[in-house]
């Protein structure tokens, strides 16, 4: 490939089918359903319809009916991750899903729509297993004591 | 461990673990020398104990003489603050905490959101030395974790070592010469990774939206205004020359674009999309799987 340096592309990628990540990957069971809802904000809306698989997961999951407001899970590990979400649990599964768009978020859409138009591609995922790599690089493993609260959290929701 | 027979020194510090690989085991001084570092940069920039310097500045407007570095952090700071047109600031603490990312990790929002004040209202920020007018809750989560293993660097450099390779929870830093093959954590699935890269002298960092609370249901979340997914960015890496640079960037990417950073930074980046789209710049090519 050469591509001109500094010049940014975009890469097709598949495989990460829909199902199959709610079926397989989802640790917490939130499947979202169809069911939209106006963000009191404004800002924006997101629902999520998925249908039969996911929800049967989450109704086996026992997670108790209400609304949960996720605000601060949202804050990335780094700290100013500013997306916010509600869900409404109804039957154990998930009915509703709201995204607050908090003030800085404009501007990540505006530059965001520089990429995404015609995007459609999907990352693939290879198991780390698989792959001869001594070290990997990302953020699943910082701060500890959040991700261990927001275990607590959905203990609680239980 | 990056190289076959290298020894590994690990160790929590400023909420996260650390692991400093060498050629040769580090005996009990380095290692002292090395924590003390950390105790340095935790006793001031912690806002998660009481008895920091941002704590106080959390109490108290004032004078504070921060340690050395504190410059380099400042204006690099103040250059992402002008980018991001005040997104990304360090006087987000008091917002973290009002959505419940306080000392006490309640979670819990205490009120509406909160924006961050406004930084020439409160702070100014003159090489080491942070004049505040108000009361403000500094965090520099977005850049300290990397200019802690810099700080560290550093060290081993002074202790003579000269080849080490520092991994801050997956946010690393290579002394090179020697290469080190790299997987990119998958932003749903830590098990996974989306590609590797092979990490030269320089840092690698990451950023990536917290998945665990929400499962991985943002990537089919539709706009109700438009029926088009959200397309948000969900990971982002940056590679540069130095990982407090690299830390910075890859959260500022949250905000500017790669592409309108790299016009006033030299760095290379990597951001995929809530919809499993992804940009990179030419450092990146090639690193993804197909």
């Amino acid at each position: 490939m050469s591509l001109p340096v500094r010049k940014s592309v975009f890469v097709g990628i598949a495989g990460m089918s829909l199902i199959s990540t709610v079926a397989g990957c989802a640790p917490s069971a939130q499947a979202p359903a169809a069911q939209s809802t106006a963000a009191s904000t404004g800002a924006a809306t997101g629902s999520a319809p998925i249908a039969g698989t996911g929800a049967s997961s989450s109704a086996a999951s026992g997670y108790k009916d209400g609304t949960y407001s996720a605000d601060g899970n949202y804050v990335s590990p780094n700290g100013t991750e500013t997306v916010g979400v509600e869900l409404t649990l109804a039957g154990g599964t998930v009915s509703g899903v709201n995204i607050t768009q908090h003030p800085s978020n404009p501007n990540t859409r505006k530059f965001q729509g520089e990429f995404a138009s015609g995007i459609a591609a999907q990352i693939v995922g290879k198991n780390l297993d698989e792959l001869n790599v001594s070290k990997v690089s990302g953020s699943s493993l910082t701060s500890g004591g959040f991700n261990e609260a927001v275990e607590k959290i959905k203990a609680e929701a239980k | 461990m990056p190289h076959p027979g290298w020894a590994a020194f690990s160790f929590d510090g400023i909420g996260t673990g650390w692991e400093i690989a060498t050629p040769g085991g580090l005996n009990p001084g380095q290692r002292r020398r090395l924590l003390g570092v950390v105790e340095n940069y935790d006793a001031a920039w912690s806002r998660f104990r009481t008895d920091s310097l941002v704590a106080q500045a959390a109490r108290q407007p004032g004078r504070y003489g921060m340690p050395d570095g504190a410059g380099a952090l400042g204006l690099l700071y103040r250059s992402l603050y002008r980018l991001s047109e005040g997104a990304m600031t360090p006087l987000i603490g008091g917002s973290l905490e009002q959505l419940g990312y306080d000392p006490d990790y309640s979670l819990r929002p205490h009120g509406a959101s909160l924006p961050a004040p406004r930084w020439d209202d409160v702070l100014d920020w003159q090489d080491t030395v942070l004049t505040t007018t108000a009361p403000v809750v500094l965090d520099v989560g977005a850049a300290g974790k990397g200019q802690l293993a810099d700080l560290l660097a550093a060290e081993l450099r002074l202790q003579g070592v000269s080849q080490y390779f520092i991994d801050a929870s997956g946010d690393l830093l290579n002394s090179g010469p020697l290469p080190v093959v790299v997987g990119l954590e998958h932003p749903y699935d830590p098990d996974r990774a989306i590609g590797t890269i092979n990490l030269g002298a320089g840092a690698l960092c990451a950023s990536a939206a917290n998945r665990r609370s929400w499962g991985d249901g943002l990537h089919h979340v539709l706009d109700g205004t438009t029926g088009v997914p959200v397309s948000t960015v969900v990971a982002t890496w940056a590679l540069a020359e130095n990982a407090m640079t690299a830390d910075a960037l890859a959260t500022a990417m949250f905000f500017v674009s790669g592409k309108v950073l790299q016009q006033d930074f030299d760095f290379s980046w990597l951001t995929v999309f809530s919809d499993g789209s992804a940009a990179y710049s030419a450092g990146f090519e090639g690193v993804l799987f197909e």
